[in-house]
């Protein structure tokens, strides 16, 4: 029997709360061991898993890469693996290697294969790519059934053509059909964080508004408690509620911390949607169990009209290379604009001789404006600054051939007032290049109307051990 | 009062690749209150102070955690061509001074 297959059994005899285990906030920055065990010393049901985010940047998802190393994502896999395994619980796993695409799809599982080959491990695994045809997008924007999110422009062709990757976040629906599959491990592509910990809730009949909800919170761990912490969070849902506990002692789930959770990268602290609709949080109550466990009530599911799916794509716009050097000549950092400009057009002069100007270089200098393009300068300057110059190139050794130069000229350039003539940069180490790869932009972020997610995102069956 | 001095958290970050938000958590119900029922003052010196028009700028009291959320459009796409900040974690600076 598999562990979904318990899991149903058990609650076809006795109708009881459910106990989901939030292990840690992104798989593959390390898993607390002391608190996973406390969790798993508390009978969970299941245990479930984020690895993704779209926080992290373009890169990933364009690239095809994870955002953790390999080793980090395999030693976090492990020990959530040999646990579910070891209680017989499902494990479900979201937002495989980080950008959930395919290329993120296939190292996770490889991982995981690799892993129940060398632990002896036997499981059932579910899984769904979240892959979007291209085909299928283009007759989306044909039909008008894509809207931009946010402040993106409308989705052309072109876009779609261009991006490496398209994603979409699958929902509760998708992990739920995974799960159907009777099995024990379920890995998705990109997805929605909440389908994590709201799709066995609505395979027993949960309320979906409260399951959506308890998702939402113990998908981030501890993140939700005082102080916040990426270690294991135990989440008991019935009908009316869920209560809340950190498996790490020192960490305390209050009412005012797990409501603050609702603002954490969220526009709308009162909903949380998913591709087939919102919950509504504007009852919700939250009430202290005690000092550390707090119950939260009142989330109301409504469904959507039709389901919306949330795209993400992102497309090459050339190879990235930096200039990393110090200045701590008052002169350089007060009249750094004009020198920078000044440096750019010599540059410019030197690379564009026999062929056009193709790249894109910029300065920023830390210290005065490496974070924010501010408005004003800084009231006074400061006694040291970073300089970092970036070249984005068609080609990586166009990058490196523009970023090698610029260095050449920005060391020695002479600007009006100079008093250290042998140089104007401090490096601290040498080559002071550094070709960082290729680099990405979003250009999908987008709405798109679905009919049938089963069609376009079936769920698929593979076996492995015994 | 300067908002850094009533408040007992100021943070940024992104609320998907377009927009930022900013989440000001204040220490009781009186600073809560006292911020909003300044939030026109609030809206439009932040507005100001990001360099956006004051329909850009949503204030959105959230009783049940005592805070003050503010979502702005980011002047980049995060990770874009000149973006600064790809989480947004550091563009809450310009609101620690405003006056209220």
């Amino acid at each position: 029997m598999t562990a979904m297959g318990r899991l149903l059994a058990d609650f076809s005899h006795r109708r009881r709360p459910l106990r989901s285990l939030g292990a840690s906030g992104q798989l593959g920055y390390g898993i607390p061991t002391p608190a996973l065990e406390a969790g798993l010393a508390r009978a969970p049901d299941m245990i479930g898993i984020d690895m993704g985010s779209i926080d992290i940047g373009p890169a990933y998802l364009g690239a095809g890469k994870m955002a953790p190393t390999r080793i980090g994502a395999k030693r976090d896999l492990r020990k959530v693996l040999r646990a579910a395994r070891r209680l017989d619980i499902p494990l479900v796993v979201g937002s495989a290697g980080s950008a959930g695409a395919r290329p993120h799809l296939d190292q996770t599982l490889e991982i995981i294969r690799e892993i129940a080959r060398e632990d002896d491990l036997a499981f059932r695994l579910g899984v769904v790519a979240s892959d979007l045809p291209r085909e299928e997008v283009r007759q989306a924007v044909a039909a008008g059934r894509v809207r931009p999110m946010d402040t993106m422009p409308p989705l052309t062709n072109a876009d779609v053509d261009a991006a490496a990757h398209i994603v979409g976040q699958l929902g509760t629906e998708a992990f739920r059909r995974a799960l159907e599959l009777d099995v024990d491990v379920v890995v998705l592509g990109r997805a929605c964080d909440t389908g994590i910990f709201a799709s066995i809730p609505a395979m027993l009949g949960f309320p979906p508004g409260i399951a959506m909800h308890m998702a939402k919170i113990i998908e981030c761990a501890s993140l939700c408690c005082v102080p916040g912490g990426r270690d294991t969070i135990l989440g008991i849902l019935d009908d009316d509620g869920f209560d809340l506990e950190s498996m790490a002692p020192n960490r305390a789930a209050t009412p005012s911390s797990v409501a603050a959770h609702s603002l954490y990268e969220q526009a709308d602290p009162y909903e949380i949607r998913e591709p087939s609709g919102r919950a509504d949080l504007r009852r919700v109550k939250y009430l202290a169990l005690d000092n550390r466990r707090t119950r939260v009530e009142g989330a109301i599911f409504e469904p959507a009209i039709r389901q919306t799916l949330k795209l993400e794509g992102a497309t090459m716009i050339g190879h990235r290379a930096l200039l990393i050097a110090g200045a701590a000549d008052p002169r350089f950092i007060a009249g750094h604009k004009e020198i920078f400009a000044a440096v750019s057009q010599v540059v410019r002069g030197l690379v564009c001789e026999d062929a056009d100007e193709d790249y894109r270089l910029s300065f920023r200098l830390y210290g005065v404006d490496g974070v924010r393009a501010w408005a004003e300068p800084p009231a006074q300057m400061p006694r040291e600054a970073f300089v970092m110059g970036e070249c984005i190139a068609p080609t990586r050794e166009r990058a490196e051939e523009v970023i090698r130069t610029t260095k050449q000229y920005l060391l020695h350039h002479g600007y009006d007032g100079r008093l250290a003539t042998a140089g104007n940069l401090a490096f601290p180490f040498t080559p002071p290049e550094v070709v960082i790869g290729e680099a990405y932009r979003f250009n999908v972020f987008h709405l798109m109307d679905v009919d049938d997610m089963a069609r376009l995102f079936p769920a698929e069956l593979e076996t492995l051990g015994r | 009062m300067r908002l850094e001095s009533i408040a007992r958290v100021i943070r940024s970050k992104n609320a998907g690749p377009c927009l930022l938000t900013f989440d000001v958590m204040l220490p009781d119900h009186a600073a809560f209150a006292y911020v909003t029922e300044r939030v026109a003052s609030l809206r439009r010196q932040v507005a100001q102070r990001y360099g956006r028009s004051e329909n850009e700028i949503a204030v959105l009291p959230f009783e049940p955690a005592l805070a003050v959320k503010i979502t702005l459009p980011r002047d980049v796409v995060s990770g874009d061509v000149g973006d600064r900040d790809v989480y947004g974690a550091q563009q809450h600076a310009p609101l620690l001074d405003i006056e209220l």
